[in-house]
């Protein structure tokens, strides 16, 4: 009860401060050659806000593609990802962020996402989560490298991989599967925080 | 079959482009599946090209989209090799003008079929035409097309490309599904088997969620097996030597 008060004091008073996705962008510079800020899909994120992946630009992004009914690896992934986060120390902590994308549009909207966040205590400086249209998600995930499909009872099958984009939106460093060393992504994370400019 | 699917284009009044084929409504049998998935999907009628798309139709691309000419794209939507048969720019070179345009990417497959107004075929799309024969819309029951497939996949892909559009037409009036060049879908990241070392040896349930479940249903199509490999083994980047498109539009 305690936790739903502080979470609704957070909602509602903004005192958390806005997710990454919210904050006022960096001048836009020529996204490099490699970027995934070429990209001009637009984006939902769980507070309603429509974005273009290039307002993250920045800061290092822990991306993963998951999906809010998923069965088996998703959980697992997320929990992976928050120990991460624990194990990150503050001042590279500070440099980063983290952002989920959904793989299932249909079922995960805005208000799904939402209630995602705050099962999950996702903090809201630190976590993006998006929705984007079938087309869009089927282009980010072919530049991740994440394969997927759907099967007949809703549950996506799809490649366990979580992506470091450096402060620019380049592929830094990619982690496959699940229950792997983090020691490598760690390392990574904390060279990719390195050149973070905000 | 076919009679009556341009006599539904007779009826519902929608026409099909000039180079392009009606690929009526079927169920299509998917190679992989998990044990609780359907054995079919159905898949509605589209339009296809008759044949891939060409040099000399990629160039009026590039000429009309500058950002998509061998210099100006960008690394992150196609490679280093993009368009490397060709001798510029705006030159296609040694390259025969009606041969297969190859060495580009998924991305600017999928712009040059949307500038045309038209689509990449998702997977199921493009095996469903590819499964249909010379004289009948199932393949496995048409003699003469499994011996020409049989043939195609046991042989290297010619130094020289044929034109497209050379081959024997299927039942739909589609050519050059197989022997040619491989092609994209529009989905082809939906393929889950992985050509990554650690993916061959039992890790799969960690790098893929839920695809323990999968198994093959026909074992016997190997041609099938080799394009779902040849995929799965690709990123929507890679600019392949024997690997070109074509595009598929709603009717």
């Amino acid at each position: 009860m305690k936790t739903l008060l502080t979470l609704i004091f957070i909602a509602t008073c903004g005192f958390a401060g806005e997710p990454p996705c919210c904050r006022a962008p960096l001048p836009a510079s020529p996204p490099t050659d490699k970027s995934l800020y070429l990209l001009d899909s637009k984006w939902t994120s769980d507070v309603g806000k429509i974005v273009q992946l290039g307002v993250l630009r920045g800061r290092p992004q822990i991306v993963t593609l998951f999906f809010t009914h998923c069965e088996y690896a998703c959980p697992i992934t997320v929990n992976e990802l928050k120990t991460i986060e624990s194990k990150l120390p503050p001042e590279v902590l500070a440099k980063v962020d983290f952002l989920l994308v959904s793989l299932d549009p249909n079922r995960d909207t805005i208000e799904a996402l939402a209630a995602f966040r705050e099962k999950r205590q996702l903090t809201r400086e630190r976590w993006t989560l998006l929705r984007g249209s079938e087309d869009d998600v089927r282009e980010l995930a072919a530049l991740l490298g994440v394969n997927y499909a759907q099967d007949a009872r809703g549950q996506f099958a799809h490649t366990n991989l979580v992506t470091l984009l450096h402060a620019d939106g380049e592929i830094a460093f990619q982690h496959l599967g699940l229950k792997q060393d983090p020691t490598p992504l760690l390392a990574a994370i904390g060279k990719a925080a390195a050149g973070a400019r905000r | 079959m076919l009679r009556c699917a341009f006599a539904l284009v007779a009826c519902v009044g929608f026409a099909v482009e000039p180079d392009m084929a009606l690929i009526p409504a079927a169920k299509y049998r998917p190679l992989f599946r998990g044990e609780k998935d359907a054995k079919e999907i159905a898949v509605a009628a589209f339009q296809f090209d008759r044949r891939a798309v060409t040099n000399s139709e990629f160039l009026e691309f590039v000429r009309a989209n500058p950002k998509w000419q061998r210099s100006q794209a960008k690394r992150l939507f196609a490679d280093e090799r993009y368009l490397a048969h060709w001798a510029g720019d705006l030159d296609f070179g040694k390259a025969g003008a009606a041969q297969p345009v190859t060495h580009v990417s998924w991305f600017t497959a999928k712009a040059f079929a949307a500038w045309r107004g038209k689509r990449l075929p998702t997977t199921v799309e493009w095996e469903l035409a590819a499964a249909a024969g010379f004289t009948q819309a199932d393949g496995t029951k048409d003699a003469d097309f499994q011996q020409a497939i049989a043939r195609w996949y046991g042989t290297p892909s010619p130094d020289v490309l044929p034109d497209a559009g050379s081959g024997r037409a299927n039942v739909f009036g589609v050519r050059d599904l197989h022997g040619v060049v491989w092609e994209w879908t529009s989905d082809f990241n939906s393929a889950l088997i992985t050509g990554d070392a650690r993916g061959d040896t039992g890790l799969e349930r960690q790098l893929f969620c839920g695809s323990g479940s999968l198994g093959a249903n026909d074992r016997t199509n190997f041609p099938a097996f080799m394009r779902f490999g040849m995929r799965s083994s690709l990123k929507a980047g890679y600019t392949v030597h024997n690997l070109g498109f074509r595009c598929a539009k709603d009717p």
